[in-house]
């Protein structure tokens, strides 16, 4: 059988099928490179990179003179480890330009991260660095099955974030028609997928669900829409969430990961053969993943926090970034034919650990559990509060219309079933409280799904 | 003989029954006899209406969680005992009701845990048992409020 993957659905048939080499992939020279000739660049990268940056970032020759480390300690990728880490709170130190490498005159863009407390984060990216942004980005689009004659339609917003930017550079690297729409309008969204032919969708999940149910109601038909490749990021899609976008906009969908301070989106991006975990860039990113409490490698294969060193960076090169994100990281092969290492899809930051009554809970656990209970949608919120002194949690989710019953017992033998579920998983006790379908808030943004009023 | 009667989930916050009731005024939809009843954190809305349907119709498009519920449905006299006389029937049967309410006047809805058993023993009383279409004929119902 053969496919046609310009065709609605067949990106995802030809995966179902393992013909992987009927999907493009954008440098395979470098995506299916040996694993001994991506190392052995890797260690060529960092040396160079840790003698650019310690020569032109006095911030970082003073934290290497005090480790007692020159660039010259650093030959095998395994000498990164001799390297002090760096915290975001080494960005905001140094606002807005004190990681900088070099001269505004050599910067083409600048951007910054929403900051929700104190200063943003602010970046700054040379014309190679943009170029290596948009390469990256350019492969994960193809892994998705996004090819140069794409119509690619934006509805994150532009501005600072590097979502925006980041993916309109690289779809239009690939060679793709950009409509840059940005953010808002979910009608007008609608009308110009079908009037401008619309093939790929870039959106945050929540958003692109949202599309999906304002579609509905306005009685749009996506089996029929030229719409054929979402495009996610901004949040961590929930696998549930994915699936169902998938099914009900007949479109399949990846997300990638990336952020700001490292680079922004392309870090790594999701391929069709391995749909929870991402292709890192490894001929531009040097992956560490450390215990977050210790700072110690764990064994390959083993979850920990994510640390990554850009290997090519100029405006603002960073050593050891500390992305608090955590995952595990496998170097086996991929059916899809790229050699470069797999992450696990962050499901879970160091820093968004719940801690009730003395335990450790992850918002991932809890939507892991949701996503397995079919009376239930994939959206939920967290609130946790104090109540007689004590923590108490309770987690919101939504009732699917199709499970309602006439029957308080059964719609309470529901609610305790869940409740059963997630304390089983979370071993704490959580209230589960029923809400009515679509109640629980979409966000064009980040899906707030916690919220602490301890 | 029953009656088809409309829950839906209720969430325990303002506006959300309004909204329901909102939706059934659009269709077109009259409401003879309701019934919320609640957990804390959320409830069920039961609803005799005269245009089933239509108010099916109308949650289905809004995605609205509802149910349909067959239901007993008596016209009793407006005299004291008549209550206790329905309910004693019902109990002289073992029959257990779930829940029961009142609707327009002397009109109570009753859902038991046997339906069947439950018709036959109110029918072989002098009890007036309604019919769907007489729920849908507003007239009769006014005629009997106006009656009062």
């Amino acid at each position: 059988m053969s496919f046609d993957i310009t065709r609605k659905g067949d990106a995802l048939k030809a995966a179902a099928q393992g013909a992987f080499d009927e999907l493009p992939i954008f440098d395979p020279d470098i995506e299916r490179a040996s694993r001994a000739y991506i190392e052995a660049l890797q260690a060529e990268k960092l040396k160079r990179q840790v003698r650019y940056t310690y020569e032109r970032v006095p911030y970082y020759r003073e934290k290497m003179d005090a480790l007692g480390v020159s660039p010259d300690d650093i030959q095998t990728i395994g000498d990164v480890r001799k390297l002090p880490f760096t915290d975001k709170s080494a960005l905001r130190e140094t606002f807005p330009y004190g990681l900088f490498a070099v001269g505004l005159d050599r910067i083409r863009e600048l951007h910054a991260s929403s900051g929700t407390t104190g200063k943003p984060i602010v970046v700054g990216y040379t014309d190679d660095d943009m170029d290596v942004w948009s390469d990256c980005i350019a492969r994960l689009v193809q892994m998705a099955g996004v090819v140069p004659e794409g119509n690619a339609q934006m509805a994150f917003g532009y501005g600072m974030f590097t979502g925006g930017f980041g993916l309109h550079y690289g779809l239009q690297k690939l060679g793709c028609t950009m409509i840059p729409a940005g953010a808002g309008n979910t009608e007008r969204h609608i009308q110009m997928i079908q009037d401008y032919g619309t093939t790929v969708l870039i959106a945050t999940p929540s958003y692109a669900m949202h599309i999906c149910e304002v579609g509905e109601e306005m009685g749009y038909d996506w089996a029929a829409s030229p719409l054929r490749v979402g495009l996610f990021g901004g949040e961590p899609c929930p696998p549930g969430m994915k699936a169902e976008i998938e099914s009900r906009m007949h479109i399949v969908c990846t997300d990638n990961y990336g952020l700001t301070e490292v680079m922004g989106p392309g870090v790594s991006g999701e391929c069709l053969a391995a749909r929870d975990q991402q292709h890192i860039a490894e001929d531009h990113f040097l992956w560490e993943v450390v215990d977050p409490e210790t700072g110690e490698a764990v064994a390959e294969g083993e979850m920990g926090e994510l640390v990554l060193t850009p290997l090519d960076k100029q405006g603002i090169p960073v050593l050891r970034y500390r992305t608090h994100d955590l995952t595990r990281v496998t170097t086996e092969p991929c059916a899809c034919g790229r050699t470069h290492a797999r992450m696990d899809k962050v499901r879970s930051r160091s820093d968004d650990m719940l801690i009730i009554r003395g335990t450790n809970v992850f918002p991932s656990q809890i939507e892991d559990v949701l996503s397995g209970i079919d009376e239930v949608t994939p959206h939920y919120r967290i609130i946790v509060e104090t109540v007689g002194g004590m923590d108490a949690l309770t987690v919101q989710t939504e009732i699917r219309p199709e499970s309602f019953t006439d029957s308080f017992e059964a719609l309470d033998a529901m609610r305790r079933r869940i409740e059963e579920k997630l304390k089983g998983v979370l071993l704490v006790g959580v209230k589960v409280s029923l809400v009515e379908p679509g109640g629980i808030e979409r966000t064009m943004g980040k899906a707030k799904h916690v919220e602490d009023r301890r | 003989m029953s009656i088809r009667q409309i829950s839906t989930f209720l969430q325990s916050k303002p506006g959300h029954l309004a909204r329901i009731l909102e939706l059934l005024q659009d269709a077109g939809v009259s409401v003879r006899g309701y019934s919320v009843s609640d957990t804390g954190d959320y409830g069920i809305g039961r609803f005799v209406v005269d245009d089933v349907d239509a108010a099916i119709a109308a949650f289905e498009e809004e995605g609205i969680a509802h149910a349909e519920t067959d239901v007993l449905c008596l016209l009793l006299e407006d005299e004291p005992g008549e209550l206790g006389r329905v309910m004693a029937v019902l109990a002289d049967c073992g029959i257990n009701v779930s829940y029961s309410y009142s609707m327009i006047s002397t009109y109570i809805v009753i859902n038991t845990d046997d339906a069947g058993a439950a018709t036959a023993a109110l029918a072989s009383t002098d009890l007036v048992l309604v019919s769907q279409e007489d729920i849908m004929r507003a007239s009769q119902l006014r005629s009997t409020k106006g009656g009062e």
